[in-house]
Protein backbone atom coordinates (compact mmCIF):
# COMPACT_ATOMS: atom_id res chain seq x y z
CA UNK A 1 0.00 0.00 0.00
CA UNK A 2 1.44 3.32 -1.08
CA UNK A 3 1.54 6.04 1.52
CA UNK A 4 0.32 9.39 0.21
CA UNK A 5 2.58 12.42 0.66
CA UNK A 6 1.98 14.42 3.81
CA UNK A 7 3.63 17.72 2.94
CA UNK A 8 4.87 19.54 -0.11
CA UNK A 9 7.68 22.05 0.14
CA UNK A 10 7.68 24.67 -2.61
CA UNK A 11 10.44 27.25 -2.78
CA UNK A 12 10.72 29.84 -5.54
CA UNK A 13 13.50 32.39 -5.63
CA UNK A 14 13.89 35.16 -8.18
CA UNK A 15 16.13 38.20 -8.52
CA UNK A 16 16.63 39.21 -4.90
CA UNK A 17 13.25 37.96 -3.67
CA UNK A 18 11.58 34.65 -3.14
CA UNK A 19 9.20 32.66 -1.00
CA UNK A 20 8.82 29.22 0.46
CA UNK A 21 5.66 27.29 1.26
CA UNK A 22 4.90 24.13 3.17
CA UNK A 23 1.65 22.76 1.72
CA UNK A 24 -0.23 20.35 4.00
CA UNK A 25 -1.12 17.61 1.51
CA UNK A 26 -2.56 15.45 4.27
CA UNK A 27 -5.53 17.81 4.24
CA UNK A 28 -6.19 17.28 0.52
CA UNK A 29 -7.82 13.85 0.82
CA UNK A 30 -10.34 14.79 3.57
CA UNK A 31 -11.15 18.01 1.68
CA UNK A 32 -11.56 16.10 -1.59
CA UNK A 33 -13.85 13.61 0.15
CA UNK A 34 -15.97 16.46 1.59
CA UNK A 35 -16.10 18.11 -1.85
CA UNK A 36 -17.06 14.79 -3.45
CA UNK A 37 -19.97 14.36 -1.00
CA UNK A 38 -21.16 17.95 -1.58
CA UNK A 39 -20.93 17.63 -5.36
CA UNK A 40 -22.25 14.06 -5.55
CA UNK A 41 -25.68 15.10 -6.96
CA UNK A 42 -23.95 17.03 -9.77
CA UNK A 43 -21.58 14.12 -10.39
CA UNK A 44 -24.57 11.78 -10.63
CA UNK A 45 -26.24 14.07 -13.19
CA UNK A 46 -22.98 14.30 -15.16
CA UNK A 47 -22.71 10.48 -15.19
CA UNK A 48 -26.26 10.16 -16.52
CA UNK A 49 -25.66 12.85 -19.18
CA UNK A 50 -22.41 11.32 -20.40
CA UNK A 51 -23.65 7.71 -20.16
CA UNK A 52 -24.39 7.25 -23.89
CA UNK A 53 -21.13 8.87 -25.07
CA UNK A 54 -18.88 6.46 -23.15
CA UNK A 55 -17.21 9.27 -21.19
CA UNK A 56 -18.70 7.99 -17.92
CA UNK A 57 -16.24 5.10 -17.72
CA UNK A 58 -13.31 7.25 -18.85
CA UNK A 59 -14.19 9.97 -16.30
CA UNK A 60 -14.23 7.45 -13.46
CA UNK A 61 -10.89 6.05 -14.65
CA UNK A 62 -9.40 9.56 -14.69
CA UNK A 63 -10.45 10.05 -11.06
CA UNK A 64 -8.86 6.72 -10.13
CA UNK A 65 -5.63 7.46 -12.02
CA UNK A 66 -5.38 10.97 -10.54
CA UNK A 67 -5.78 9.50 -7.04
CA UNK A 68 -3.03 6.96 -7.77
CA UNK A 69 -0.70 9.66 -9.11
CA UNK A 70 -1.30 11.73 -5.98
CA UNK A 71 -0.51 8.72 -3.78
CA UNK A 72 2.72 8.06 -5.70
CA UNK A 73 4.12 11.53 -5.26
CA UNK A 74 5.97 10.82 -2.01
CA UNK A 75 9.70 11.22 -2.62
CA UNK A 76 9.36 13.51 -5.63
CA UNK A 77 12.03 16.20 -5.70
CA UNK A 78 12.62 18.85 -8.32
CA UNK A 79 15.45 21.29 -7.79
CA UNK A 80 16.27 23.58 -10.70
CA UNK A 81 18.64 26.54 -10.49
CA UNK A 82 19.33 28.87 -13.33
CA UNK A 83 21.42 31.88 -12.52
CA UNK A 84 19.80 33.62 -9.58
CA UNK A 85 16.48 31.87 -10.16
CA UNK A 86 15.61 28.73 -8.28
CA UNK A 87 12.62 26.42 -8.11
CA UNK A 88 12.48 23.69 -5.51
CA UNK A 89 9.57 21.28 -5.09
CA UNK A 90 9.66 18.35 -2.72
CA UNK A 91 6.92 15.98 -1.60
CA UNK A 92 7.49 14.20 1.71
CA UNK B 1 16.09 -30.77 -12.73
CA UNK B 2 13.17 -33.17 -13.24
CA UNK B 3 15.33 -35.31 -15.54
CA UNK B 4 18.01 -35.69 -12.85
CA UNK B 5 15.39 -36.79 -10.33
CA UNK B 6 14.06 -39.31 -12.86
CA UNK B 7 17.57 -40.70 -13.37
CA UNK B 8 18.00 -41.13 -9.61
CA UNK B 9 14.67 -42.98 -9.41
CA UNK B 10 15.62 -45.16 -12.37
CA UNK B 11 18.92 -46.04 -10.69
CA UNK B 12 16.99 -46.93 -7.54
CA UNK B 13 14.57 -49.09 -9.53
CA UNK B 14 17.50 -50.88 -11.16
CA UNK B 15 19.03 -51.45 -7.68
CA UNK B 16 22.16 -49.55 -8.71
CA UNK B 17 21.86 -47.37 -5.58
CA UNK B 18 20.32 -47.87 -2.16
CA UNK B 19 17.28 -45.99 -0.86
CA UNK B 20 19.53 -43.91 1.46
CA UNK B 21 21.73 -42.86 -1.46
CA UNK B 22 18.68 -42.02 -3.57
CA UNK B 23 17.28 -39.93 -0.73
CA UNK B 24 20.59 -38.06 -0.34
CA UNK B 25 20.83 -37.42 -4.08
CA UNK B 26 17.24 -36.16 -4.29
CA UNK B 27 17.79 -33.86 -1.30
CA UNK B 28 20.94 -32.46 -2.92
CA UNK B 29 19.08 -31.84 -6.19
CA UNK B 30 16.25 -30.06 -4.37
CA UNK B 31 18.64 -27.80 -2.43
CA UNK B 32 20.46 -26.93 -5.69
CA UNK B 33 17.14 -25.99 -7.32
CA UNK B 34 16.16 -23.87 -4.32
CA UNK B 35 19.48 -22.00 -4.42
CA UNK B 36 19.07 -21.21 -8.14
CA UNK B 37 15.53 -20.00 -7.52
CA UNK B 38 16.71 -17.80 -4.63
CA UNK B 39 19.38 -16.22 -6.86
CA UNK B 40 16.85 -15.34 -9.57
CA UNK B 41 14.43 -14.00 -6.93
CA UNK B 42 17.21 -11.85 -5.45
CA UNK B 43 17.95 -10.42 -8.91
CA UNK B 44 14.31 -9.55 -9.48
CA UNK B 45 14.03 -8.06 -5.98
CA UNK B 46 17.09 -5.89 -6.62
CA UNK B 47 15.46 -4.59 -9.79
CA UNK B 48 12.18 -3.97 -7.99
CA UNK B 49 14.07 -2.06 -5.29
CA UNK B 50 14.86 0.70 -7.79
CA UNK B 51 12.81 3.47 -6.35
CA UNK B 52 13.77 6.68 -8.08
CA UNK B 53 14.73 7.98 -11.48
CA UNK B 54 17.39 10.66 -11.00
CA UNK B 55 18.34 13.38 -13.43
CA UNK B 56 21.29 15.55 -12.37
CA UNK B 57 23.01 18.34 -14.24
CA UNK B 58 26.09 19.58 -12.45
CA UNK B 59 27.91 22.62 -13.89
CA UNK B 60 31.59 22.54 -14.69
CA UNK B 61 34.18 24.21 -12.50
CA UNK B 62 34.43 27.20 -14.92
CA UNK B 63 30.74 28.07 -14.42
CA UNK B 64 30.84 27.20 -10.72
CA UNK B 65 32.98 30.21 -9.81
CA UNK B 66 30.58 32.68 -11.47
CA UNK B 67 27.70 31.47 -9.30
CA UNK B 68 25.31 31.70 -12.25
CA UNK B 69 25.53 28.10 -13.33
CA UNK B 70 22.45 26.07 -14.25
CA UNK B 71 21.95 23.17 -11.91
CA UNK B 72 19.24 20.49 -12.06
CA UNK B 73 18.52 17.80 -9.53
CA UNK B 74 15.33 15.84 -10.16
CA UNK B 75 14.22 12.71 -8.35
CA UNK B 76 11.06 11.02 -9.65
CA UNK B 77 9.62 8.02 -7.80
CA UNK B 78 9.24 4.97 -10.08
CA UNK B 79 5.71 4.48 -8.70
CA UNK B 80 4.83 7.94 -10.02
CA UNK B 81 6.10 7.00 -13.50
CA UNK B 82 4.12 3.76 -13.34
CA UNK B 83 0.94 5.59 -12.28
CA UNK B 84 1.48 8.36 -14.83
CA UNK B 85 1.85 5.86 -17.65
CA UNK B 86 -1.64 4.57 -16.87
CA UNK B 87 -2.96 7.89 -18.17
CA UNK B 88 -2.03 6.78 -21.71
CA UNK B 89 -4.85 4.23 -21.60
CA UNK B 90 -7.29 7.06 -20.82
CA UNK B 91 -6.48 9.00 -23.97
CA UNK B 92 -9.44 9.17 -26.36
CA UNK B 93 -8.91 7.06 -29.53
CA UNK B 94 -8.84 10.21 -31.71
CA UNK B 95 -6.01 11.71 -29.62
CA UNK B 96 -4.11 8.41 -29.72
CA UNK B 97 -4.40 8.31 -33.51
CA UNK B 98 -3.09 11.88 -33.71
CA UNK B 99 -0.11 11.05 -31.49
CA UNK B 100 0.63 7.91 -33.51
CA UNK B 101 0.37 9.94 -36.74
CA UNK B 102 2.69 12.66 -35.43
CA UNK B 103 5.26 10.06 -34.32
CA UNK B 104 5.03 8.36 -37.71
CA UNK B 105 5.71 11.70 -39.44
CA UNK B 106 8.88 12.03 -37.36
CA UNK B 107 9.95 8.57 -38.47
CA UNK B 108 9.08 6.81 -35.22
CA UNK B 109 7.03 3.72 -35.91
CA UNK B 110 5.26 3.42 -32.58
CA UNK B 111 1.57 2.71 -32.11
CA UNK B 112 0.21 3.72 -28.71
CA UNK B 113 -2.72 1.31 -29.13
CA UNK B 114 -0.27 -1.58 -28.80
CA UNK B 115 1.01 -0.34 -25.44
CA UNK B 116 -0.13 -2.84 -22.80
CA UNK B 117 0.32 -2.74 -18.99
CA UNK B 118 2.68 -5.76 -19.23
CA UNK B 119 4.86 -3.81 -21.69
CA UNK B 120 4.98 -0.88 -19.26
CA UNK B 121 6.10 -3.14 -16.42
CA UNK B 122 8.79 -4.63 -18.65
CA UNK B 123 9.87 -1.15 -19.73
CA UNK B 124 10.14 0.05 -16.13
CA UNK B 125 12.05 -3.07 -15.14
CA UNK B 126 14.49 -2.46 -18.00
CA UNK B 127 14.79 1.15 -16.92
CA UNK B 128 16.48 0.02 -13.69
CA UNK B 129 19.59 -0.81 -15.76
CA UNK B 130 19.66 2.64 -17.34
CA UNK B 131 22.67 4.86 -16.74
CA UNK B 132 23.56 7.91 -18.77
CA UNK B 133 26.70 9.81 -17.87
CA UNK B 134 27.76 12.65 -20.15
CA UNK B 135 30.55 15.10 -19.39
CA UNK B 136 30.99 18.05 -21.74
CA UNK B 137 34.30 19.68 -22.60
CA UNK B 138 33.68 22.53 -20.11
CA UNK B 139 33.15 20.04 -17.30
CA UNK B 140 29.35 20.10 -17.20
CA UNK B 141 28.08 16.67 -16.21
CA UNK B 142 24.69 15.19 -17.06
CA UNK B 143 23.67 12.06 -15.24
CA UNK B 144 20.50 10.02 -15.64
CA UNK B 145 20.23 6.91 -13.52
CA UNK B 146 17.92 4.79 -11.42
CA UNK B 147 18.61 4.26 -7.72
Amino acid sequence: MKRPPMLMHVKIRGEGRGFGLWLPLFLVLPLALALFIILSPLILIAILVFWPSGWRKRGLHIFGAAFEVFNSMRGLKVDVQSGHHCIYISAV
Amino acid sequence: MAENKKKVLEMLAQNKISTDEAYRLLSALESEGGAAEDTSKAGTAAKMKSKYLRVCIVPGSEHEHGGKADRVNVRVPMTLIRSGMKFTSLLPPEARDKVTGALHEKGIDFDMRNLKPEDMDEFLEALSDLEVDVVSSDGEAIKVFVE
